[in-house]
């Protein structure tokens, strides 16, 4: 086992990749909670903003204007999905609307490696300004894009758990989400509640994308399947916490990266997010998983 | 009732598989891979090279200028990977924009080339099929232009068994360790070699080499440990899987093993090389050793501009080919030439990828031109064999083919830097040390090639 | 009006005498011709390449077969089924590069051994259901994934994982000594095929595919039933893992190097999303899927077409299928055909009575 100082600066990494994770997994909660449906997609349209930001960026576009048309683009195709599938699927189990939105990742994945040709020798970066600049904890240097997405992770756990549990449009989106068709008859206007979850979530989606494409690679593949290893947090929070997801993330995040100088462990250090979800799974009692209750999927 | 309808379901799917195989398999298919409209802009260094082209007219690619050529055309084939993430369809297309410019000035004797490019996504089943494709449907009598990650393994006993002598740019060990493949690059192994032996040459005092988890890590690092222990010198090798989605804890790892007066030399391609440099110096750390080293798929501007004057004398690649940017000679004139007039399917520009193309197509016109009767797959592939001591233009030796066991004809190499969004050079021609075991091999069948002039 | 109407009842009155007469007969004739067919009259319309490519198909007909299996008769949902096809694979070529054994034998024992760890999957994931039952498939996937990445495909070497880093010439993978030219592969391929469908089928028509029917309508009813839902649930991971387990095998064969790169996690979400678009509630579907996933993208690949606007029909095609197809496209197409057949029909008789009278 190699000393503990050579951990030290894996640990700061580490939070760092939690913080990755918990953008993402957060997210998915989230929307999960509001609109009943695991948004698979989340990181592929995520990943078409951020392209599209870059994109917008090399046409000498100013910084501020390519983040908020990430931003748009994400919630944008995230609204048009939401109001077309979201009633469609509305009264199928949360696995048919999961799966339907991986239908939405297959055709976000395959058009931008049409717009976005992999070409030979290239490699496209997304930088922010906040790349340059932060402070140095032991021999590495923190950014401050990395203290963003952590501040950021629990600054959308924090409030969207307060918005979903205190606010009436919150409670509406959880009602609805739980049962479209008694919400409906309870006079709640579900059209603009349902708008107003996926618009949500698309924004969420789209900052998320924005800030994961500076920290982790502008590079559609690796955006848009990243969704799977976030997946583990939100499997160890059940899909309903918001705040065990965020910590699950960090956790999963930290393990990953302090498995680094382990030499016989090192090579499969990728395997901690999925060892972690299962076991976490695996665990969970009996009368858990027999409920009827469509929240519990 | 259901009788009837499984019946008309079945017939209904014999029916479409028919006519689509039977209509597929007599079809001619040629496919010139499609790149797509490219919305990503083209590369920073085009715009420099355009003073320098002016002085050179295409029409010196063939032998009557401005004749285009009518007669039945040569068949060659090529399969390059092209997936998301990792295409090499610069290098037959720039091979093809070539043979544009030849066709378009006398062809081969009168005869047109035809380059049918098939692209594969890293399957061997379709790699398999797509070198039957070429050799049954589309009749090819010569492979230029190969470039896979894998598919020299899939066919290279294919190709022995008919008789093909390949021209491609190497990745897998295949590619150079058998008698059907010449390649014009060094790969991934002896580029590694290069970078290595760059470092091994500045005194550092301990060696990291990680590269990416693809076919091959085994083999290519074989190289890289053979060098460090002539020289001493204590190596730690490291794989990562790609994708890589945690640039971080790679970047600490390698700097950690390495120490203050190491050197980390990379294997990757340049997305991946990118997001780990890109890591380190936000990390800070890109100090925190004596050099970083990279092979050749490093050597673009585009990471040179990506990654910023930190790197300037810091990150030393291995350039397999001679460097574009500051080369004036005919050759590498009339490449930017042809690649500003014929190559719009090459979108990565000026570049590595689009010179191995160039250099492939020279040596197979070159091959052409000495075929006096037909052209079959015999005497096409003769003449490839029989390609000796050519100079290319675009590498640091003479380049030959040979009946050789194994190839490697391609071992010698310049050294590269970032400085200031170009690469330049920092080490002219050096040698790939002997210590490696192949090299030892491929110098001992066939001698040391003389340096171009 | 009247005299078209009649025409047409008595028109229908006697081919609904000739139609209930041997369903069963025509139905096996045409099947037994269509494989005919497929047997001995591909090998010589295609050209190699699509010969390669059918040999694809009938190996990933045997993956979606399972996958149906699973998905359509139990109701589970498998995001791993890739992961699953890869340990198939890996048995193989290992006892394949191991042993002299006959290629049945290590097929059957490819099959088995998968089934195995198929089965130590199951156990602690059939604990779950829906959605969390798909999304640990995923995890596990993921995991296997990673681990294949590390220890690689056997090429040769000594020791258990039979990987050797450092060959310059990779030896490939062998195949039965009768079958080793590419037609005679793609038929032994079919043929192993068949007798996965044959095995589905039997299931299908006897006690474990009558439990899983009642299981997939409503479990806690069938719990009530008194069927012990455990039991076949990991019957059917059993099932659907020896065949993709034996798919494994005979895909070692067919492409002689097995490459970690070649089985990527989110492979296994396209074969979902192309089972989906098939058919999981017909063999015929899992042909169709098959047809998808590799016949299609060899034929766009030999137009110079991008295998992207695939990807985005495959996602497209999981958005139909599930809004308004639940069936699939071996379903839908002979309905749509059918639909087709009767409009045109309709509009070839109005006319006549006229003519006529």
């Amino acid at each position: 086992m190699p000393p503990w100082s050579d951990f030290e600066p894996f640990i700061v990494s580490g939070l760092a990749l939690g913080g990755v994770y918990a953008l993402s997994g957060v997210g998915l909660v989230v929307l999960y909670r509001a609109t009943g449906v695991l948004y698979l997609a989340f990181g592929a349209v995520g990943a078409m903003g951020a392209l599209t930001a870059w994109s917008l960026g090399q046409a000498g576009a100013p910084g501020w204007v390519t983040w908020l048309t990430c931003i748009a683009v994400a919630a944008l195709i995230t609204l048009v999905y939401g109001l077309i599938f979201g009633p469609a699927l509305s009264r199928r189990e949360p696995l048919v609307k999961a799966v339907a939105t991986i239908g939405l990742t297959l055709i976000l994945y395959g058009l931008m490696d049409l717009l976005w040709t992999t070409s030979g020798g290239e490699a496209r970066s997304l930088t922010l300004p906040s790349d340059n600049g932060g402070f140095s904890v032991g021999q590495v240097q923190v950014n401050w894009t990395q203290v963003i997405a952590l501040g950021g992770a629990v600054v959308i756990t924090v409030g969207t758990g307060m918005f979903l549990r205190y606010t009436k449009l919150g409670t509406a989106m959880r009602a609805m989400a739980n049962d479209r068709e008694i919400t409906a008859t309870l006079g709640v206007p579900v059209r603009r509640v349902e708008a107003a979850a996926w618009l949500g979530c698309g924004v969420l989606a789209g900052i998320a994308g924005l800030l994961l494409a500076d920290l982790v690679a502008l590079d559609a593949t690796t955006l848009t399947f990243l969704v799977i290893s976030s997946l583990a947090a939100v499997l160890i929070a059940r899909l309903r916490s918001i705040t065990v997801t965020f910590v699950a993330a960090i956790v999963v995040g930290l393990l990953h990266d302090l498995l680094t100088p382990i030499t016989s462990l090192t090579n499969y250090r990728d395997m901690t997010p999925f060892v972690l979800a299962a076991a976490a799974l695996l665990v969970m009692p009996r009368s858990q998983v027999m409920a009827q209750s469509r929240e519990e999927a | 009732m259901k009788a009837h309808m499984s019946a008309r379901r079945a017939i209904v799917l014999a029916a479409a598989i028919a006519i689509a195989a039977a209509g597929c398999s007599s079809s001619s298919s040629s496919s010139t891979s499609s790149t797509g409209s490219s919305s990503t802009p083209a590369s920073t260094a085009t715009g420099s090279a355009s003073a320098s082209t002016s002085a050179v007219s295409t029409s010196q690619c063939g032998t009557k200028p401005g004749v285009a050529a009518t007669g039945t055309p040569i068949a060659l084939g090529a399969i390059a990977t092209n997936q998301p993430g990792t295409s090499f369809t610069d290098i037959p297309n720039m091979a093809n924009a070539y043979f544009a410019c030849v066709n378009a000035n006398g062809g081969i004797n009168g005869h047109p080339i035809k380059l049918y490019i098939a692209t594969e996504q890293t399957n061997p089943a379709q790699i398999a099929a797509d070198a039957k494709q070429l050799v049954q449907t589309d009749k090819v009598v010569g492979i230029i232009g190969n470039t896979s990650i894998i598919e020299c393994s899939v066919d290279s006993s294919y190709w022995q068994k008919l008789g093909y002598y390949i021209v491609d740019s190497g990745i897998a060990p295949e590619c150079y360790s058998t008698p059907n493949s010449a390649a014009v690059n060094m790969g991934p192994r002896y580029s590694s070699d290069g970078a290595v032996q760059y470092a091994l040459a500045q005194h550092v005092s301990k060696v990291v080499f990680d590269q990416s988890n693809v076919p091959g890590t085994g083999y290519i690092a074989a190289g890289p440990a053979a060098l460090a222990k002539a020289a001493n010198v204590p190596i730690v090798q490291l794989t990562e899987n790609v994708p890589i989605s945690d640039a971080d804890s790679v970047a600490i790892k390698e700097v950690d093993d390495a120490g203050p007066n190491g050197a980390v030399i990379l294997n990757f391609t340049p997305p991946e090389a990118l997001v780990i440099l890109q890591a380190a110096q936000k990390l800070g750390l890109e100090d925190h050793v004596k050099l970083w080293g990279c092979s050749t798929p490093c050597n673009t501007d585009f990471l040179a501009t990506s990654l910023g004057a930190k790197w300037n004398n810091k990150l030393f690649v291995n350039a397999e080919l001679t460097p574009p940017d500051v080369t004036n000679t005919t050759t590498m004139n009339l490449y930017k030439a042809i690649l500003k007039q014929y190559g719009s399917a090459v979108s990565g520009g000026i570049g590595s990828f689009s010179q191995m193309g160039f250099t492939e197509a020279e040596i197979a016109v070159h091959a052409l031109e000495t075929i006096t009767g037909a052209y079959t797959v015999a005497s096409v592939n003769a003449a490839l064999k029989a390609v000796s001591n050519f100079n290319t233009g675009m590498l640091c030796q003479l380049w030959t083919y040979g009946s050789y066991p194994l190839h490697i004809p391609n071992n010698e190499d310049y050294t590269v830097t970032p400085d200031n969004g170009k690469m330049v050079t920092a080490q002219g021609c050096t040698q790939i040390s002997s210590v490696d075991p192949q090299i030892a091999q491929y110098r001992s069948v066939a001698g040391t090639a003389a340096t171009a002039p | 009006m009247g005299a078209d109407l009649s025409l047409r009842n008595t028109a229908d009155r006697q081919t609904s005498r000739r139609r209930p007469a041997r369903p069963q007969l025509i139905r096996i004739v045409t099947i037994t011709a269509l494989l005919l067919f497929v047997l001995f009259g591909f090998p010589q319309l295609l050209s190699l390449y699509y010969i390669d490519t059918m040999t694809q198909v009938a190996v990933y007909s045997m993956v979606t077969l399972a996958l149906g299996v699973l998905v359509g008769r139990v109701g589970l949902v498998s995001l791993g089924q890739i992961a699953v096809l890869a340990i198939g694979a890996w048995v193989a070529a290992r006892l394949l590069f191991a042993t002299t054994q006959p290629y049945p034998v290590i097929l059957l024992e490819a099959g088995l051994i998968t089934m195995v760890a198929g089965v130590l999957i199951g156990l602690p994931a059939l604990r779950l259901r829906g959605l969390y039952l798909a999304l640990i498939t995923l995890m596990f996937a993921g995991a296997i994934t990673v681990v294949l990445a590390t220890l690689n495909f056997p090429n040769g070497g000594h020791g258990f994982t039979g990987y050797n880093g450092s060959l310059v010439h990779i030896p490939p993978i062998r195949r039965p000594s009768i079958a080793s030219s590419d037609p005679a592969y793609f038929r032994y391929a079919v043929i192993v095929a068949i007798l996965m469908f044959a095995l589905v089928l039997a299931h299908t028509k006897t006690k474990p595919g009558r439990a899983w029917a009642a299981i997939r309508q409503s479990e806690p009813a069938a719990l009530a039933a008194g069927i012990n839902t455990t039991l076949y649930k990991l019957w059917a991971f059993a099932l659907a893992s020896f065949i993709t387990g034996v798919a494994g095998g005979v895909l070692a064969g067919a492409v002689h190097y097995l490459y970690s790169i070649g089985f990527p996690t989110q492979d296994s979400i396209t074969l979902l999303a192309v089972t989906l678009m098939g058919g999981v509630y017909s063999m015929w579907g899992a042909v169709v899927a098959a047809l998808l996933y590799q016949f299609l993208p060899a034929l766009l690949n030999n137009w110079g077409v991008s295998a992207d606007w695939l990807t985005i029909l495959f996602g497209l095609g999981v958005l139909q299928v599930l809004t308004t197809a639940p069936a699939g496209l071996a379903d839908q197409v002979p309905k749509d055909l059918a639909r087709l057949g009767r409009l045109l029909s309709r509009r070839f008789r109005s006319p006549a009575p006229g003519k006529t009278t």
